[in-house]
């Protein structure tokens, strides 16, 4: 399963594709399950430059359940910084997020070449 | 035809023409009273057509040596420097070496990704022609030459920099 | 403090013009993000994990309360109440909206702060000694000269698309506290035989994926020709350095494949043929800009202080705090009062908006109005009176800020990592938090001694580890979050020479669970070993890796 992330341009913040729109919360991001359709969205993004900056397609596997990133870094993106659990999306709580949270384990990293030119 | 923009005066001026025809690496020369030519087309053929007294420009590309130049700029009407991408700060050194250690008083024109938010450094270290890659009119691009309203150092142009502005 | 004129004001105040510009361009798809991202990087801003970053800069991290006091304001009106000080004495704000920052800059202006080539492939905020015009031991002010190179650089029309970024640090004062050897252009302020002033002048240090010690390429550079000479080596980089690969494009890659000592000799040629005149700053303004720093005026006061001994003598805390954080003055009956931004348990040189105006106060009150910030991502009040020092205490110790451990086991610096930055391969962060609490007994800490903690959350080095006494590189193993350690780093230097080295490594990666365990074993292993009086550093260059590998890998599972 595939999720489509990005930042948003005018105030950097993380957001998720869903069905033409952006949204806040990894919780109500689509999920892909075919590359086709997750790629058609990746394209449709691409071409929002106004909008979000480098958009990509995220792995998800499963973690109690819930569909949550596969790697960590993308769970803290989702999540906002583990050591400010105040702070960043996680602090509105709920059942993603804390999925999110107990996920640990074999991430692999994806999507993390070519980042020193993304920074 | 790209637009060429010079700087005359102070002013940004739309060349009505550019003089200078493109000549390749070889094959034959374009016909006109002034071409502008490849580094190495000119170090083979440049001394003698500027004997027959055609107007040569030279074309730059970033990793080509000013220095290289250095015995022929007096009788070269124009140097043209290529910015491959507009990152690429060799051209810069290149300009102000021409201006400064040479003092190349010819043309010395900005191709290839010359973009107006780069133009008022370009315009510092002495170039004062540009083929803008983004539309930049010369209204633009007075505006941005007049941004900044003091300067640091001094360069190729004639800006006097802070400390000598602030013994006046 | 350099008061800035007008013309200094103007340049910002024109900067932040141009760059509420570009960013309108770029919200309305004029500039694309190709355009648009050298641009935002040369103000500052950086695209994170949650949002973007801006990094201001603290020119040789000296505040005044004015400055701190505005710091704060930006950090609770449009960040999250909170900023992070930088080993390059920069604050990172980690919560920025695009559309915010030319009101952030404009409002930083007001002050005389910015965000000016804080990034991007250009010369960056320059830093220097945060003891500057307080110690003895310096030849002269290092900040005069900083400053002179920080109007230089600044919007430089020639080297402002460098192949890659470009740190200077200057230094004047034999004792080290700049890392001078890992900058691109280290600068060393000192007198020669007949007592001329002038720059020993250091290329291609920098850490990152290939570390490199400067070497010296010019032992005495006459001081009057200090811009005439830095142009000359930027010239030569920015014509010759690699843009070809961006790990290969730093100075020290072409200092290093060309030789020192070729390096040097084209950079004599290139300086031989430049118009001195025309770069070189004449004598009056440089004394302008000495005179634009003005100077503490200082009472005299009696070099011991009766308050100070008493409060010592009353309170073991304000005793340990003396003892760690409190430095001798070059003017009797003052002293330097280091504020660690390392309270165990919090984020290493994070600081809230309200201990900024806090510190901001003491600064007015206690320091001249003066706040510097340090390579160790502290911060110092540099000019505080002996009678003085208990009351400043009392009020660190209120906003949480009197942690005596100057240079001690949970003095640690740590890059942002996986937290923030989009680079990070893993945490650095939680991994000082965990070997802070493990040293927090101010007991163990202080018998441990010296002891240079550095943590990165990738081979960038931004937490300088390669340098640090124990390094922590956090590296990505299938995803998950490693750490390679190193030992016996130094970035030190005194009178008696330069002690930088770079750390060799322990062994293999250890996993995020097992990091702080691994560090104190190699402190445990380190004070069994010791000799009276060694320092970590010592007894591992006496001893070497193999008892350290012991301590660690003794009964681990190969990980
Ligand atoms: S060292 Fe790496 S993780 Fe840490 S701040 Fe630098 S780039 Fe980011």
């Amino acid at each position: 399963m595939k999720a489509l992330t990005a930042n948003r341009l005018d105030d950097g913040d993380v957001v998720f594709w869903c069905e033409g729109r952006w949204v806040r919360r990894f919780a109500d991001a689509e999920l892909f399950a075919e590359s086709g359709p997750a790629e058609a969205a990746a394209a449709l993004a691409r071409a929002q430059p106004t909008v979000v900056v480098d958009p990509y397609l995220i792995d998800l596997e499963e973690a109690d359940g819930v569909l949550v990133p596969v790697a960590f870094r993308e769970r803290v993106r989702a999540l906002g910084p583990t050591i400010h659990p105040d702070l960043g999306k996680q602090a509105e709580g709920g059942a993603v997020i804390r999925a999110m949270q107990a996920a640990t384990g074999a991430a692999r990293s994806a999507g993390r070449l070519g980042l020193i030119r993304k920074k | 035809m790209p637009t060429l923009i010079r700087l005359e005066g102070g002013r940004a001026v739309i060349a009505a023409r550019d003089p200078f025809a493109e000549a390749p690496l070889d094959g034959p020369l374009p016909d006109g009273p002034a071409v502008l030519m490849p580094l190495a087309r000119f170090q083979q053929q440049g001394p003698a057509l500027l004997d027959e007294g055609l107007r040569i420009g030279v074309l730059l590309q970033p990793e080509e040596a000013v220095e290289d130049l250095a015995y022929d700029l007096p009788r070269l009407s124009m140097v043209a420097l290529n910015l491959p991408k507009f990152r690429d700060g060799r051209a810069y050194s290149t300009a102000a070496l021409l201006r400064q250690r040479y003092a190349f008083k010819g043309e010395v024109r900005a191709v290839g990704e010359v973009l107006r938010e780069q133009a008022h450094l370009l315009a510092r270290v002495g170039v004062d022609a540009f083929v803008f890659a983004d539309g930049t009119t010369p209204e633009q691009l007075e505006a941005k030459l007049s941004l900044y309203r003091h300067v640091y150092q001094a360069a190729s142009d004639a800006r006097p920099p802070a400390w000598a502005e602030r013994r006046s | 403090m350099y008061r800035y004129d007008q013309i200094d004001r103007d340049i910002v105040a024109d900067r932040c013009a141009e760059f509420r510009a570009q960013v309108a361009r770029r919200l309305s798809g004029e500039l694309s993000e190709d355009q648009f991202k050298p641009l935002r990087l040369m103000n500052g801003l950086y695209l994170q994990l949650h949002a973007y970053m801006l990094r201001i800069a603290i020119p040789y991290g000296s505040l005044n309360s004015a400055k701190l006091h505005r710091l704060a304001h930006v950090a609770r009106t449009w960040d999250r109440g909170y900023g992070h000080f930088t080993t390059r004495t920069n604050l990172q704000l980690h919560w920025i909206r695009l559309k915010d920052a030319p009101d952030i800059l404009d409002s930083l202006a007001e002050v005389g702060l910015h965000a000016i080539q804080t990034s991007g492939n250009t010369i960056r905020n320059i830093t220097s000694d945060p003891y500057a015009g307080a110690v003895a031991d310096e030849v002269d002010d290092p900040r005069v000269w900083t400053e002179a190179l920080r109007q230089w650089s600044t919007v430089h029309p020639e080297f402002s698309y460098l192949p890659r970024k470009f740190k200077i640090a200057v230094t004047a004062s034999a004792r080290d506290r700049t890392a001078v050897r890992v900058y691109d252009i280290g600068l060393k302020l000192r007198r020669n035989r007949d007592g001329a002033l002038g720059f020993g002048v250091l290329v291609g240090g920098g850490l990152g994926r290939t570390p490199i010690l400067g070497q010296t390429i010019r032992e005495h550079l006459p001081a009057q020709h200090l811009l005439s000479y830095v142009a000359a080596i930027l010239r030569v980089y920015n014509r010759h350095g690699r843009r070809d690969n961006i790990h290969k494009a730093r100075i020290k890659v072409l200092v290093q494949s060309l030789g020192a000592e070729e390096f040097g000799r084209q950079v004599e040629a290139e300086w031989r043929a430049m118009d001195h005149a025309a770069v070189d700053l004449p004598d009056d303004e440089l004394a302008r800009i000495r005179g634009a720093f003005g100077a503490p005026a200082f009472e005299a006061r009696p070099a011991r202080s009766a308050a100070f001994e008493a409060a010592k003598a009353a309170d073991p805390a304000f005793a340990r705090f003396a003892r760690r954080n409190v430095v001798a003055h070059k003017q009797a009956g003052y002293a330097l009062v280091n504020i660690a931004l390392k309270t165990p348990g919090e984020v290493p040189g994070d600081c809230s908006a309200d201990q900024m105006d806090a510190i901001a106060e003491l600064a007015a009150r206690f320091s001249f109005d003066e706040v510097r910030l340090t390579y160790a991502q502290n911060l110092v009040l540099p000019h505080v009176a002996l009678d003085d020092v208990p009351a400043v205490h009392a009020r660190l110790a209120e906003i949480g800020l009197a942690t005596p451990n100057l240079d001690l086991a949970s003095d640690i610096i740590a890059c942002p990592g996986l937290d923030y930055c989009a680079l990070a391969n893993a945490r650095a962060i939680p991994i000082a938090q965990q070997i802070a609490a493990r040293f927090a007994d101010p007991e163990l800490a202080e018998d441990v001694g010296e002891l240079k903690i550095k943590i990165s959350g990738c081979i960038n080095a931004c937490g300088h580890h390669h340098v640090g006494h124990i390094g922590i590189l956090g590296v990505d193993k299938r995803g998950e979050e490693f750490y390679q350690l190193t030992l016996g780093g130094e970035a030190d230097g005194d009178a008696a020479g330069d002690r930088s080295r770079l750390g060799d490594l322990l062994g293999p990666a250890l996993p995020y669970a097992r990091v702080a365990e691994a560090v104190e074993a190699v402190v445990g292993a380190y004070r069994r070993a010791r000799a009276p009086g060694e320092r970590f550093v010592d007894t591992y260059a006496r001893v070497g890796l193999q008892p350290f590998k012991e301590a660690v890998y003794a009964d681990a599972h190969p990980a």
